[in-house]
């Protein structure tokens, strides 16, 4: 009898902590330590124009930016490109949820493109679901351990994008270098126009189409954003070496894939303008950690 | 204590099938898990099923068809509990990654399960040398 209720009340201890680190895993708010790092000003030294902009549906055009909107069909995947080009590579931007770096702080991508005054946003690499992973946005540095067999982008205060392989070399030397923002997503889908990825390699091992988000330059100010839908009857989503060979044919030189599945959302001017989806049944936002976009 | 040898003993059997319908309950939570999952796959998930089939279904079902008895209580309880820490542990794991997320704390499930089943041993070993 002694032993069962031992077996009992180790199982309970079990659930208990089982549930405990269900909750420090997807519950818990915690806000990490921030980096001494000094952040570049988060607002722009690029003013918007006094001009008024033009705005269609798909496309916003003022002195310092120019963004077209082109909905492509490929692989049975609705796919929405945003064609960015910037006078000042200030204009490429990223932002948290709640302003505030940590782990289960979130917030839609429209409401974080809101709260920013946002032309264009994207979801971003959603670095609170993990515990590793380099974190830098606006030449901050957050978190500079490095996660292993990862890819980071890091965009440069230039405007150019560079690939590296996180733990070969360190965020704090990124920094130093000049990154603005680096993200711990990947892998890296083009460098220097080839594809880096195979038909076998998948986030996560997902060897399935699914909701991409991506980013990529053509030179520095002249990127491309992209969102593809997936997981519904009208787009199946694409594998990451559909993505690679989509990016390669719009003449990106390097493209990197952020967060998908539920996660990919894009916002344009207040609108979404793709299906975001978890499950494929419902069409409705996830909250995330981070956006890129782009804004004055 | 009794550590019995005869042939026709079978107390281990129900011991034994306990293991196989956890190892079965694994097994196939693993694989609709895995068909929920949108294609992402978890070797946590898919192979937790053989902790209960490896340390709990096998070792018993041997003991049984052998006709030995079951250790003693104490080395039984700290194997079991050993076991179930590493299955919650791998099958959590599973669930973490198939997510996209991690927690550091999942490491304790590793330790623990691994201390537990090593007391196990050092309880089999230590009953059998006073019995």
């Amino acid at each position: 009898m002694k032993q069962s209720r031992f077996l009992i009340l180790y199982g309970l201890v079990l659930v208990l902590f089982t549930l405990y680190v269900a909750l420090d895993t997807f519950v818990i708010t915690r806000v990490y330590t921030v980096s001494d790092a000094t952040p570049q000003a988060a607002t722009s030294a690029v003013l918007p124009t006094t001009a008024p902009a033009i705005v269609t549906a798909t496309s916003y055009s003022d002195a310092n930016i120019t963004i077209t909107l082109t909905e492509y069909r490929e692989h049975d995947t609705t796919i929405y490109v945003a064609d960015v080009t910037l006078t000042s590579p200030e204009l490429l931007k990223t932002a948290l949820a709640e302003d505030s770096f940590g782990r289960n702080i979130s917030q839609k991508t429209s409401e974080m493109a809101e709260a920013n005054g946002a032309i264009l946003a994207i979801n971003g690499d959603y670095y609170g679901s993990r515990e590793r992973g380099y974190v830098v946005r606006n030449g901050a540095l957050y978190r500079s351990s490095a996660s292993s067999d990862t890819e980071a982008l890091a965009i440069m205060a230039d405007g150019s994008f560079r690939v590296v392989q996180e733990g070969v070399v360190a965020a704090e030397a990124l920094v130093e270098d000049g990154a603005m923002h680096v993200f711990s997503f990947g892998p890296a889908l083009l460098v220097d126009g080839e594809i880096a990825v195979t038909t076998r390699d998948e986030v996560g091992k997902a060897m399935e189409d699914n909701p991409r988000t991506a980013i990529g330059v053509y030179e520095p100010g002249h990127y491309v954003l992209l969102v593809a839908d997936g997981r519904t009857r009208q787009s199946d989503g694409l594998t990451l070496y559909d993505l690679a060979e989509f990016m390669q044919g719009l003449g990106v030189t390097t493209a990197y894939n952020l967060d998908g599945g539920g996660s990919s959302s894009m916002v344009f001017m207040g609108e979404i303008i793709n299906n975001p989806t978890t499950n494929g049944r419902k069409i409705t936002e996830r909250s995330v950690s981070d956006i890129v976009y782009i804004g004055y | 204590m009794t550590l019995s040898t005869s042939a026709t003993d079978r107390s281990a059997l129900p011991t034994a099938f306990i293991g196989l319908a956890a190892t079965l309950f694994c097994a196939v939570f693993g694989g609709v898990y895995e068909i929920f999952s949108h294609g992402v796959w978890s070797g946590f998930m898919v192979y937790a099923f053989l902790f209960p089939l490896v340390l709990e279904a096998i070792p018993f079902c041997w003991l049984a068809l052998r006709g030995k008895a079951l250790p003693h209580p104490w080395a039984l309880n700290l194997h079991h509990a050993g076991t179930a820490t590493l299955t919650v542990g791998s099958i959590f794991e599973g669930v973490l990654a198939i997510y996209g997320t991690t927690n550091s704390l999942t490491l304790v499930y590793w330790i623990a399960g691994a201390a537990l089943l090593a007391g196990g041993l050092v309880a089999l070993l230590l009953t059998r040398k006073s019995a």
